[in-house]
């Protein structure tokens, strides 16, 4: 592992103060710990050594060493190596240590690799395990993560088309991740990550500008019935023995009345009336549509079988 | 990430801030980045003996141990700390998120997430929100239960049957999955092991009656495992309605063209019944004894209701 270490430490120094692409050949004879070999362990070695390099979020690239393109070399442009420091305190860092020890990512706490680079932390402790599965362990997250924020475009396929979208956030709901953005000539739109195959990053930085103000987590309904076109204000009346099950569910601008006997009646905005019957017959014969009778008429139907 | 990456990762990371921390004590280096005072020295050993091409006196970089402080020089070409990757970013940025959501997070952490964000997304907006709220008292309530080992009583409301019931539980650990809050606990009152979601539970008081919690508790398994008093039912999903597949613990019998025939298993008959009322025209139930009794009881519950008022 020491001659490894050597060699990528010179080999990063050779890189980073180079300032020109450096050719493989240069590279083979100048840099330690790459003499002596023959050509195709030269290159074996070579690209296990960028291989490891990218891991850990160097990344090295080709470019050509003069505008004729004939000649092309390795660049490590410093600030695609170093990193925005946030600046943050000693006591911030151990903060942001200790949540991510909380929260684990597909049960594992996350490693310290992040945190040392953010400086590292003054000394090492436990929390009270918050286990809040997050599902970050997948791939096409950090790949969306990363779309948005290089803001780069992102594609993927999504209930069996493909899509080109301007990646403005990504939200985590419900026990799922969403990436929020645009597709060209669409509205915004949420779309479930678990749900699309196929990811991959655009290769240009800085694609779009995200729209002034955005908030990610203003972009998904707060209740699956505030997803939609229509416009509705429903008057739902809950009895008394689902009233505290219905209340801890109503979003927060939702209108409530409390009645005497325990049962309330909650006055809200339904853009999809289909997800809101949905959601009413959970509580089977003990909620009622009281207003509109448009709505009222539907959920009949609904439970009669009509539609 | 290989132990090598690792290894290089923490060279990277100490480097840039012992250049920024001249005559930092060695033991401050060791407790900042993990460090035993062998591995420390191993590893400045290691970058004494690196540098620029030509390797010469005046090529390498220094760096070793002496008067108790860590000496680097001739490697300002490391000054600056690596860059995140986006999976690091994320990682750091989702757990404080999480963590600020549920109500626990001291004002350092919410500082921490706002520059980090302002780093990492340096041109503005709040690009990531991530929302594990649910019932932060009571979830606040049982995790300190657990951890002091206090008994709690809890008034519980079961999914299937909806009957609602006092407990006496010994809570073991508070998790969320797939947006939902559980508790895992040993109900004496059932006299086992079971998984409550937080959410219907009503009301909950802790005692002053203390257990002992066992040394390695399990994880809390959200996942249904159907049981010998279950029951089943064959259904036919048609394409639209193909979610189901993803929200319930159902088993795939056939996948066809004109959408799913799956197995589901609940513990009481009304929850499969209130599934098919709510996906209406989208299932269709091949059988299921007890099913279709309870579907059509459940109808004429909500009809007369309807119908009386």
């Amino acid at each position: 592992m020491k001659n490894v270490l050597e060699r990528l430490l010179n080999l990063l120094a050779c890189l980073l103060t180079a300032n020109r692409p450096v050719s493989a050949d240069e590279i083979r004879y100048t840099v330690a710990g790459y003499e002596g070999k023959t050509d195709d362990a030269f290159h074996r070695m070579f690209e296990r050594d960028k291989e490891l390099l990218r891991e850990m979020g160097i990344p090295i690239s080709l470019q050509p060493t003069d505008i004729w393109e004939i000649e092309f070399g390795y660049v490590l442009p410093p600030e695609e190596y170093q990193l925005a420091d946030p600046g943050l305190t000693d006591e911030e860092r151990t903060a942001l240590w200790l949540a991510a020890q909380i929260v684990r990512l597909g049960g594992q706490p996350q490693g310290p690799e992040a945190i040392l680079k953010l400086g590292g932390i003054p000394f090492s402790g436990g929390g009270e395990p918050l286990a809040a599965e997050l599902g970050l362990g997948s791939t096409d997250l950090s790949t969306a993560f990363q779309a948005v924020a290089d803001r780069s475009s992102l594609g993927f396929v999504y209930r069996e088309r493909g899509r080109s979208i301007h990646p403005y956030g990504l939200v985590h709901q419900r026990g799922h991740w969403y990436v929020v953005g645009k597709e060209s000539g669409e509205e915004v739109k949420a779309f479930r990550i678990d749900r699309t195959s196929n990811m991959a990053i655009g290769s240009e930085p800085g694609t779009f500008e995200r729209p002034v103000g955005f908030k990610a987590a203003e972009a998904l309904p707060r209740a699956p019935w505030e997803a939609g076109e229509g416009d509705v204000r429903a008057e739902v009346q809950f009895d008394s023995d689902v009233a505290w099950w219905a209340e801890r569910q109503l979003p927060p601008n939702a209108g409530r009345e409390h009645h005497d006997d325990g049962s309330i009646t909650a006055r809200l905005d339904v853009a999809n009336e289909d997800a809101f019957i949905g959601w009413l017959l959970a509580f089977e014969e003990k909620a009622e549509v009281l207003a509109p009778a448009e709505l009222r008429a539907r959920l009949m139907q609904r439970v009669e079988g009509a539609g | 990430m290989t132990r090598t990456a690792q290894r290089l990762n923490r060279i990277l990371s100490m480097l840039p801030w012992v250049i920024a921390n001249p005559g930092a004590a060695v033991d401050e280096v060791c407790d900042r980045f993990g460090y035993s005072r062998r591995d420390l020295i191993a590893d400045l050993d290691l970058v004494f003996v690196c540098g620029l091409p030509g390797y010469g006196p005046g090529d390498l970089m220094v760096a070793y141990v002496e008067d108790d402080e860590v000496i680097v020089d001739m490697a300002d070409y490391f000054a600056s700390p690596l860059r995140l990757t986006p999976a690091e970013g994320l990682g750091l940025l989702a757990a404080g998120l999480a963590l600020i959501s549920s109500g626990q997070a001291p004002p350092a952490l919410e500082r921490a997430v706002e520059k980090l964000s302002a780093a990492l997304t340096p041109e503005g907006g709040e690009v990531l929100a991530v929302d594990v709220s649910g019932e932060p008292e009571l979830v606040g309530m049982l995790r300190t239960a657990a951890a002091g080992g206090r008994v709690v009583e809890i008034v519980y409301s079961s999914l299937g049957k909806g009957e609602t019931k006092a407990r006496s539980v010994e809570p073991w650990s508070v998790a969320s999955a797939l947006g939902n809050w559980y508790l895992s606990a040993y109900c004496r009152t059932a006299e086992g092991e079971r998984i409550f979601r937080v959410d219907r539970i009503r009301r909950a008081e802790v005692t002053d009656e203390a257990f002992i919690p066992p040394e390695d508790p399990p994880p809390v398994e959200v996942r249904y495992l159907p049981g010998e008093d279950d029951v089943r039912a064959t259904i036919h999903l048609t394409n639209r309605a193909r979610w189901v597949a993803e929200y319930y613990p159902i088993e795939v019998v056939e996948d066809l063209e004109s959408g799913l025939v799956i197995r589901f298993s609940a513990s009481d008959v009304a929850v499969i019944a209130r599934l098919l009322l709510r996906l209406g025209s989208e299932a269709a139930l091949v059988e299921g004894p007890g099913v279709a009794e309870a579907l059509a009881d459940l109808r004429s519950r909500i009809l007369s209701r309807y119908a009386s008022a």
